[in-house]
C-alpha cells in the first residue's frame, strides 16, 4: 500500500501521555497493600516459617523475573540497534526501571540473616543445624562454604541490585533525556554500554538464581540453572511487557503507533523464549540428570515427582510448552490482541507455577540408599503443591500489583513513546515481510 | 510458453525492433518505490497473471499491491516437522524398544537394546533424536519447497537480455508482463504500462 509510508500516526501529546495512569497506580497500589497484607498475615498465622519464607521467595522471584525480562529486552534492543521495537521500548523501560527500588524486596531476607534465622530458608546458613538432619549432607555442603556463607551471600546480593539498579537507571534516564533533547548521541552511547551491560546481566542473573533458588537445596546443583532462570525471566518479562502495551492501547493511548506488526514480533519473542527455549533448557536439565542417575542430583527431581508434584510437572510440560506452542505458532493469534493477551496471561500464570515448582519442594536427604528412597516416596505420596495457598497467592499477586502500580506511576507525566529516538520512523513504518 | 507467444503475439505492427524473434514480454521502468507500488495496484486490477515486479531492495506493501496471497509454506513446513518428529520416534522404537520385523528394502528385525540400565522404551532418551529430526526435516523442506515453489534454480531469464533491466539491481524499479498472459496484447499492455506512469516500456524477446 502506498499510503503506508505517507500516513503518519497521531504523535500529539494526547496520544502519547497516559491520562488514567494515576488512577491505575492508586488502585493497583491499594490492591497490592491488601493482597500482601493477606499473604503476610496468613503466612504469619500459619507459624510455618519455612513455607512462609519460600512463598515469599516465589513472589520476589516472580516480580524480579518480570523486570529482569524487561531489562533484557531493552538491553538487547540497544545492542542490536533494533529499529522495529522503538514504539514498544518505553513500556518495557517502565517495567525495567522498577529494578531501581527492588532491593527493598530483599530486606526480609536480610532481616532473616540479621536475626540469625537464615538457615530456615537456606540450610547452608547453619551447618550445625543441617548436620542434625543429615551429617553427610552437611559435610558435603561444608565444602561449599567458601561460596555459600552468609557474608559473601549478602555482598553478592548487594552487587546484583547495584548492577540491575545501575543499568536500568542509566537506560531509563538516558531514554527520558532523549525525549527532551532528541540527541542521537544518546542512542549511540546506549549501544556502546549495552555490550558490557549484557555481560553483567548474564552473570548477575546466573549467580542470583544460584544464590536464591538453587541454594535452597544446597547439595543439589545444575549447571543449567542460570539459563533456566533466564527462561523464566523471558517468559514473565515478555508477557508482562506485551500486556502493558495492550493495556495502554485499550486505555486509548498510542493509537496507531503500536500496530499488529509490533505485536506479532512481541508474540514471536514470547513464543521463542517462553515456550520453545524454556522447553529446550528445562528438558536438557532433566534429561542429563535422569540419564546420569546420580542420587545427589536425582533427589531434586524426586521431590518434584511425589504426590501432586508429579501432576504439576506434567502440567508444566503441557501448560508451559505444548498448549501455548500450538496456540501461538500461527501468525494470526500473535496479531489479534485478544488471543495474544490470553497467551500472555497464560504464560504469566505458568511462569508463576514454574517458580513454585523450582522453589517450594523440599529435596530429601541421603536418598542414594534405596530404602530411604522408597521411604521418602511413600511418606510424600499425598503431598500436593498448594498453588491456591493464600500466603503464596497473596504475596505473589500483591507484589505483581505493586510492580504494576510503580510502573504506572513511573509513566505519569512522561511520554509513553520514545518519541525522539532516531529510529522512530523505522519503527512506525515497520512491517513483517 | 512458445505456443502462447505465437498465438497471442499481436497482429498490430510492433513499435520498433526485432519482429522475427519471439516476444517474451514487456518491461516497464519506474523511478521510485511509490510509483511501482501504485502501478502494481493498477496492473493487479487489470487482471494480469503472469507478471512480476523487480526492485533493488524490498519494498514494503508491494506484496499486497500485487495481490500476492500468503504462502502455504509454513503449513507444509509444520507437516514436515511433525513427520520428522514421528520418524525419529518410530526409528528409535524400532531399533531400541521392540523386536518387530519389517521390510525396508530387505527384511530387518529390531531388538530391545539395554542402554545405561534404562527401560527399553524410554521416551526422554528419544527426545533429542526426535527434536533433531524435526529440525532437519523442517529446515530441509523449508529451503527445498521454497526453491520449488519459486521455480528455482533458474539459471537464466530472458529479462537479462534487456540492457535497461540491469538497473533493477541498482536504482530502478521494473514491472515485467509476460506475453503468455491471457490478457497480454502488445499494444494494449504497452498502453496499460504507460498509463501507470512508466518512464519507459521496452519489449523483451526470447533468446
Amino acid at each position: 500500500m502506498a499510503h503506508d509510508h505517507s500516513n503518519t500516526p497521531d504523535l500529539s501529546a494526547g496520544n502519547l501521555t497516559g491520562s488514567g495512569l494515576g488512577a491505575h497506580a492508586r488502585n493497583l497500589g491499594l490492591a497490592a497493600a491488601l493482597l500482601i497484607g493477606i499473604g503476610a498475615w496468613t503466612g504469619y498465622r500459619s507459624g510455618d516459617t519455612q513455607e512462609f519464607a519460600r512463598a515469599y521467595v516465589v513472589a520476589m522471584m516472580f516480580v524480579l523475573a518480570i523486570c529482569l525480562g524487561a531489562l533484557f529486552f531493552v538491553i538487547i534492543q540497544h545492542l542490536t540497534r533494533a529499529g522495529w521495537s522503538v514504539v514498544v521500548r518505553r513500556p518495557a523501560e517502565a517495567l525495567m526501571q522498577n529494578l531501581r527500588w527492588m532491593w527493598i524486596l530483599f530486606l526480609p531476607i536480610v532481616w532473616m540473616g540479621w536475626t540469625g534465622r537464615l538457615f530456615e530458608l537456606f540450610p547452608w546458613a547453619d551447618l550445625a543445624e543441617m548436620a542434625k538432619v543429615s551429617p553427610a549432607d552437611a559435610a558435603l555442603v561444608g565444602n561449599k562454604a567458601g561460596f555459600l556463607n552468609q557474608k559473601f551471600f549478602f555482598i553478592r546480593a548487594a552487587m546484583y541490585f547495584v548492577i540491575w539498579g545501575g543499568i536500568s537507571h542509566y537506560l531509563w534516564s538516558s531514554s527520558l533525556r532523549q525525549d527532551r533533547t532528541g540527541d542521537p548521541a544518546i542512542s549511540a552511547a546506549n549501544r556502546k554500554w549495552s555490550g558490557p551491560a549484557m555481560i553483567l546481566f548474564g552473570f548477575s542473573i546466573t549467580f542470583a538464581s544460584v544464590d536464591w533458588m538453587m541454594s535452597l537445596s544446597p547439595v543439589w546443583f545444575s549447571t543449567m540453572f542460570g539459563v533456566y532462570f533466564f527462561a523464566v525471566c523471558a517468559t514473565c518479562g515478555f508477557s508482562a511487557m506485551t500486556l502493558l502495551c495492550l493495556r495502554l492501547q485499550r486505555d486509548g493511548q498510542l493509537k496507531g503507533i503500536i500496530t499488529p506488526e509490533h505485536y506479532q514480533d512481541l508474540g514471536k519473542l514470547l513464543f521463542a523464549f517462553g515456550m520453545v527455549f524454556w522447553a529446550y533448557i528445562a528438558f536438557s536439565q532433566f534429561m542429563l540428570i535422569w540419564y546420569g542417575n546420580l542420587p545427589e542430583e536425582t533427589a531434586w527431581y524426586l521431590s518434584r515427582q511425589v504426590g501432586g508434584w508429579l501432576w504439576l510437572s506434567w502440567a508444566l510440560l503441557f501448560g508451559h510448552f505444548l498448549i501455548p506452542f500450538v496456540l501461538l505458532i500461527s501468525r494470526w493469534p500473535k496479531r489479534w490482541p485478544t488471543t495474544l493477551a490470553i497467551g500472555c496471561v497464560w504464560m504469566l500464570v505458568f511462569g508463576f507455577i514454574d517458580l513454585v515448582y523450582l522453589i517450594v519442594p523440599h529435596v530429601p536427604h541421603d536418598v542414594g540408599d534405596f530404602a530411604r528412597y522408597s521411604e521418602f516416596a511413600a511418606a510424600h505420596a499425598s503431598d500436593s503443591p498448594h498453588l491456591l495457598d493464600p500466603t503464596l497467592l497473596g504475596l505473589t499477586l500483591g507484589m505483581f500489583c505493586l510492580v504494576l502500580s510503580m510502573t504506572m506511576r513511573s509513566l505519569m507525566g512522561k511520554s509513553l513513546l520514545a518519541s525522539r529516538d532516531p529510529s522512530l520512523g523505522e519503527s512506525l513504518a515497520f512491517q513483517n515481510m | 510458453m512458445t505456443t502462447l507467444t505465437t498465438t497471442t503475439t499481436p497482429t498490430t505492427a510492433p513499435s520498433s525492433t526485432a519482429t522475427s524473434a519471439r516476444l517474451y514480454g514487456l518491461v516497464a521502468e519506474f523511478e521510485n518505490p511509490a510509483q511501482i507500488v501504485a502501478a502494481a495496484e493498477k496492473i493487479r486490477d487489470k487482471g494480469y497473471r503472469y507478471w512480476d515486479c523487480h526492485t533493488p531492495f524490498p519494498v514494503h506493501g508491494l506484496d499486497k499491491a500485487m495481490g500476492i496471497q500468503r504462502t502455504i509454506l509454513p503449513v507444509l513446513v509444520f507437516v514436515a516437522g511433525a513427520a520428522g518428529c514421528t520418524t525419529g520416534l518410530a526409528l528409535q522404537l524400532f531399533t531400541n524398544s521392540f523386536n518387530f520385523t519389517i521390510w525396508a528394502l530387505v527384511w530387518v528385525t529390531g531388538y530391545p537394546f539395554l542402554i545405561s540400565g534404562k527401560p527399553a522404551l524410554s521416551i526422554p532418551a528419544f527426545v533429542p533424536v526426535m527434536f533433531e529430526l524435526t529440525i532437519l526435516f523442517s529446515a530441509l523442506s523449508c529451503v527445498g519447497l521454497m526453491f520449488l515453489m519459486n521455480g528455482l534454480p533458474k539459471l537464466h531469464n530472458p529479462l537479462f537480455t534487456c540492457d535497461r533491466f540491469r538497473r533493477a539491481s541498482d536504482d530502478r524499479f521494473f514491472i515485467s508482463i509476460e506475453a503468455r498472459d491471457p490478457r497480454f496484447y502488445r499494444s494494449k499492455t504497452e498502453a496499460d504500462l504507460k498509463s501507470c506512469g512508466a518512464a519507459a516500456v521496452e519489449a523483451v524477446v526470447e533468446d
